[in-house]
């Protein structure tokens, strides 16, 4: 007779044939699970943070700073560059801003107008925002200017997607 | 505005705002003195490009205008011209000729409409310089672009 501990021939077969079914099942589901959910795992690579100066530069009044991305446009992958307006508000904060214009995408510059030499100004069509990039009204854009996602890491501003404030 | 079909959908949705034609001219030539023909073609192209990126409201690229070396001035003066008028009998008042080619810098019907640029080789330089090579220049011209927009107010 068999004692407590010891496995009946029946109990190894089914054990075994579990196990191994249960490999050949995760085997061939594995990949159909990875191909479902690829889609989402692709989206959350889409761009990383970016370094872009570093932190002890960055003063109150706005400056220009560039840098580069990867982008992909249909099969074809190119460095573009990119610009940030990047200053310090009242509490010390960070603000980038993108300096696309939300009318018609000109690139805007800081007090460039000379009648108002606190604002964003766009050379095409005269739209201005303020310094927290705010659409002044009566002026062409519509909607204040994109904000990009920022992180500070090592004394240094890493910029990652322009997002609508 | 760049020369694509996803583009003219926003200039047809905001035409009015829209009174610029960037033209990049382009001298072609095969044999004697090739890399130099090219050089003087590059440079207001990627100018061009770049100037486009930072007007892009209110301006078209359109594709480049490329001449035969050898053909002669008249002739592509002539074409030039046509252009012009076709532009500006539909809705496009303004146009600048981007061209790096010393043949056009004296040349009195091209006058108002042409940006003269010294080509610069950027194929040795390092990517910093090269960027401010090429900023530098194109604060050159949108410092024309605007005067010339500066007498026009759109969309008012």
């Amino acid at each position: 007779m068999a004692k407590k501990d010891d496995v009946s021939r029946r109990q190894f077969l089914n054990y075994t044939l579990t196990g191994v079914g249960g490999f050949m099942a995760a085997g061939m589901l594995l990949p159909m699970v990875r191909f479902a959910i690829d889609p989402i795992m692709k989206e959350g690579a889409k761009q990383d943070m970016v370094p872009v100066v570093e932190v002890s530069k960055v003063t109150e009044k706005p400056q220009r700073f560039t840098f580069e991305i990867e982008q992909k446009d249909g099969w074809y992958e190119s460095k573009v560059t990119q610009a940030a307006w990047v200053y310090k508000d009242k509490n010390g904060d960070i603000v980038a801003l993108s300096p696309i214009c939300k009318h018609l995408g000109c690139t805007v510059d800081w007090a460039a107008s000379p009648a108002h030499p606190n604002q964003f100004y766009c050379p095409c069509h005269g739209g201005r925002y303020e310094k927290d990039g705010t659409n002044i009204k009566g002026t062409p854009p519509l909607a204040p200017l994109d904000v990009y996602k920022k992180e500070v890491k090592d004394g240094k501003l890493y910029l990652g997607q322009a997002v609508p404030q | 505005m760049k020369w694509r079909s996803e583009d003219m959908d926003l200039y047809l949705q905001s035409t009015e705002y829209v009174d610029t034609a960037i033209v990049p001219l382009i001298p072609i030539a095969w044999g004697n003195q090739l890399k130099h023909t090219v050089l003087k073609g590059e440079f207001p192209l990627i100018v061009s490009e770049e100037l486009e990126r930072q007007l892009k409201g209110r301006v078209v690229l359109f594709p480049t205008l490329s001449y035969l070396t050898s053909e002669s001035d008249v002739d592509i003066i002539s074409r030039l011209l046509a252009l012009k008028d076709e532009l500006s009998e539909n809705g496009i008042p303004h146009i600048v000729f981007v061209s790096s080619d010393a043949r056009w810098s004296d040349v009195d019907e091209l006058r108002a409409d042409l940006i003269n640029i010294p080509p610069v080789p950027l194929e040795h330089m390092e990517d910093e310089y090269r960027r401010d090579v090429i900023g530098e220049q194109v604060k050159h011209l949108l410092q024309i672009v605007t005067k010339k927009w500066q007498n026009t107010k759109l969309g008012e």
